[in-house]
């Protein structure tokens, strides 16, 4: 398995055995069937409770029966999920990062004690509403409003591309409080089972598509006071969460980009024409070489996060560059990887096509590439060039 | 109830790898617990799980090096473990069944488990034999090749046991406790590990022990056994294609499953 200049080496006993765990669960338990999934467009639900005894929804934190591990070990987790499907990373980073995360971070006690241990062992399922059908890039245009009523909020607005949406038990709903002054951004804990709140499936997706997608509606419905999250208000209540969310996907981007590289590796050097193992071709070889370099400083990237991460030294910017560099990378390397696998490498029996057209998604979703450069330049320059 | 279980840290070569002498070097090996001691750990952890065995304790022979893979075993939800290691180990390069006996036979009498659950065989060394060689020594009752357990009836001092026989026979037998069984793969489905258990089991004990400790010097290590050589099998593949249709193909293996004696009296 590739990791050139031994970054995992100098792992710890933990982190080396938790990386290991993951990595002999997804080879056994998910990788037969994923590319059947990915096909049929579903996701192997029957995981969700699994891969919550296995604790893979935010270990990071801590309470509630979560196992609370390092930041690199949470890291290596989401590298060795997204190695085999992103649609199985995004299952972890949405119930972890961004539901999980928010009730941990925001939430009361007894929002807490209601979800984090159920959610932590997939028995709940949550989902995280931001995006909306007219505000994707720009969500702090958000049209999805709370009025206060008696003993609590009436909700109204549409949600769209939501993962997990038709499978969610509930929702965290990011609304504008048209009852506060200025009306700030809240989130709101909402059932999915309320009143008035309909759900839709999206099926006609080309990428990420061993993963559950949605939209949804809420139409006049009531939550109670105690359904708010009462520790944050404005936009860095959602944004935060994304911060948690694209650190995952900064390690995870390398788990896909290693997958793809093994594969292209395997293939070249089993693969013979003109008489000889394609892979003694230069024209291969320098694929190869860069494909290893590019894994390899992305793989550096995600590792001094991590030690930011832990010292609690990150800035967000920190996350925009790291999720900018290494899915772009991983978009690029997985298309390389394709190609290394002539006409084979245009089924499903190989998984660097299906990685490729995964990272469409991930380039998109969590802050689009061009939103990541938009925030580096504005920190680089004092200037924000979208506001 | 006690449950002590031993496993052991296995070496694996990697594809591609080069034999000095009677050694292979680091570099070509990955360790891994030997995967009959995996087993065995779920059976004993399923023991504790039904309320029937109070404490599991994992005991292994084997360098620093191997705690990590000990710690997958606490992991999986064994209590505590004993690793023995000195010098003299450490200047052995084989290990014998005798040597093995000897030394576990210490622990035995140290810990006093009720059962003691070892793996049937060795992913490495292969030796298969070193769980009934230790029931043989302690005078405890044994069980090799077990492939099914049941938990009740261990709480009433005998265990109803399944073993595999050459041949696809079983024999179902009732050992008297406390007894040694030698597990066979398939008897559970082992868990993975958990993020909480890899957590939990940095906190575990692995109290390490010398020879001298259990009261035992290096001539216990003595081996009768010299490893004189190693070296690659050949491997040799032979495919057959029966040509036609399933009448004629089934015809022509029929008649060479008679030849090479499947069947005979
Ligand atoms: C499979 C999938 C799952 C998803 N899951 C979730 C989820 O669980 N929860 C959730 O809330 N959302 C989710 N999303 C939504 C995702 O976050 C949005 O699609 C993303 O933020 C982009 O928004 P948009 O699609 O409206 O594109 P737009 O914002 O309309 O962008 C279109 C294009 O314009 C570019 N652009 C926009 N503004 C600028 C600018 N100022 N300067 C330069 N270029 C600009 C963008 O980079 C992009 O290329 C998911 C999306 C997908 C595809």
């Amino acid at each position: 398995m590739l990791d050139f200049v031994g970054l995992e080496s100098d792992l710890g006993d933990e982190e080396r055995l938790i990386r290991d765990t993951a990595r002999e669960f997804v080879e056994e338990r998910v990788r037969p069937d994923i590319a059947d999934h990915y096909e049929a467009g579903t996701f192997p639900t029957e995981l969700i409770t699994e891969m919550g005894e296995m604790g893979f929804y935010a270990p990071n934190l801590d309470g509630y029966d979560l196992p609370n591990v390092s930041e690199t070990a949470y890291g290596l987790l989401m590298q060795e999920l997204e190695a085999c499907d992103s649609g199985l990373r995004s299952m972890a980073s949405v119930q972890g990062a961004l539901v999980m995360y928010p009730i941990h971070a925001f939430g009361s006690e007894a929002q807490k004690e209601q979800w984090l241990p159920d959610m932590g062992r997939g028995e709940k399922i949550g989902c995280f509403g931001l995006t909306e059908p007219e505000h994707g890039s720009n969500p702090s245009a958000m049209e999805t409003r709370a009025e206060a009523a008696d003993g609590g909020y009436v909700l109204n607005g549409s949600k769209t591309w939501i993962t997990n949406a038709p499978i969610a038990d509930v929702a965290v709903v990011w609304a504008r409080d048209k009852s506060s002054d200025g009306n700030p951004v809240r989130g709101f804990l909402v059932e999915t089972d309320r009143d008035g709140f309909v759900v839709n499936k999206i099926t006609e997706k080309l990428s990420l598509r061993a993963s559950i997608t949605g939209e949804f509606g809420l139409n006049d419905v009531f939550v109670p006071e105690e359904n708010v999250l009462p520790g944050v208000e404005g936009m860095k209540g959602p944004l935060s969460c994304l911060t948690q969310a694209r650190y995952g996907i900064a390690w995870g981007a390398v788990g896909a980009a290693r997958d793809c590289f093994e594969v292209a590796r395997d293939y070249a050097t089993d693969r013979e024409q003109f008489d000889t193992p394609i892979a003694s071709f230069q024209l291969q070889q320098e694929k190869l070489a860069e494909m290893a370099t590019q894994i390899t400083t992305s793989q550096l990237l995600a590792h001094r996060l991590a030690e930011l991460k832990e010292r609690g030294d990150l800035r967000p910017q920190h996350v925009s560059m790291a999720k900018r560099n290494n899915v772009r990378m991983a978009r690029d390397q997985a298309r390389v990887a394709r190609e290394m696998l002539g006409g084979n490498g245009i089924t499903s029996d190989y998984s660097p096509m299906r990685h490729m057209a995964n990272m469409e998604t991930v380039y998109t979703y969590e802050g689009t590439h061009d939103i990541h450069t938009l925030i580096l330049g504005q920190d680089l320059t004092g200037i924000a060039a979208f506001e | 109830m006690k449950v002590l279980v031993t496993v052991k840290e296995v070496a694996a070569v990697e594809d591609e790898f080069q034999i000095a002498g009677t050694s292979i070097d680091e570099t070509y090996l990955e360790y891994d617990l030997n995967e009959w001691d995996d087993y065995a750990v779920e059976e004993a952890v399923q023991l504790q799980e039904a309320g029937i065995a109070d404490e599991v304790v994992a005991v292994t022979i084997g360098p620093e090096r191997s705690e990590e893979t000990i710690r997958m075993a606490l992991a999986k939800g064994a209590d505590r473990a004993v690793r023995i290691w000195d010098d003299a180990l450490e200047g052995a390069d084989l290990l014998d069944v005798g040597a093995k006996t000897a030394i576990l036979e210490k622990v035995v009498e140290e810990e006093d488990p009720d059962i003691v659950l070892s793996g049937v065989q060795a992913d490495d060394d292969g030796f298969g034999a070193t769980g009934v060689s230790l029931a043989d020594a302690l005078g405890y009752e044994w069980a090799a090749v077990v492939n099914h357990l049941d938990q009740d009836s261990v709480e009433s001092g005998t265990a109803s046991v399944r073993r595999e026989l050459e041949g696809g026979v079983e024999e179902l037998t009732d050992v008297e406790l406390p007894a040694v069984l030698t597990i066979q793969t398939g008897i559970n489905e082992p868990r993975y590990a958990s993020l909480r258990g890899i957590r939990q089991a940095q906190r575990k004990e692995i109290a390490p022990k010398t020879l001298g400790d259990l009261g035992l010097d290096a001539a216990a290590v003595e081996n009768e056994l010299e490893l004189t050589d190693m070296y690659e099998p050949e491997t040799e593949s032979d495919a057959t294609y029966f040509e036609g249709g399933p009448d004629e193909a089934a015809g022509q293996l029929a008649d060479l499953l008679r030849e090479k004696g499947v069947g005979a009296q």
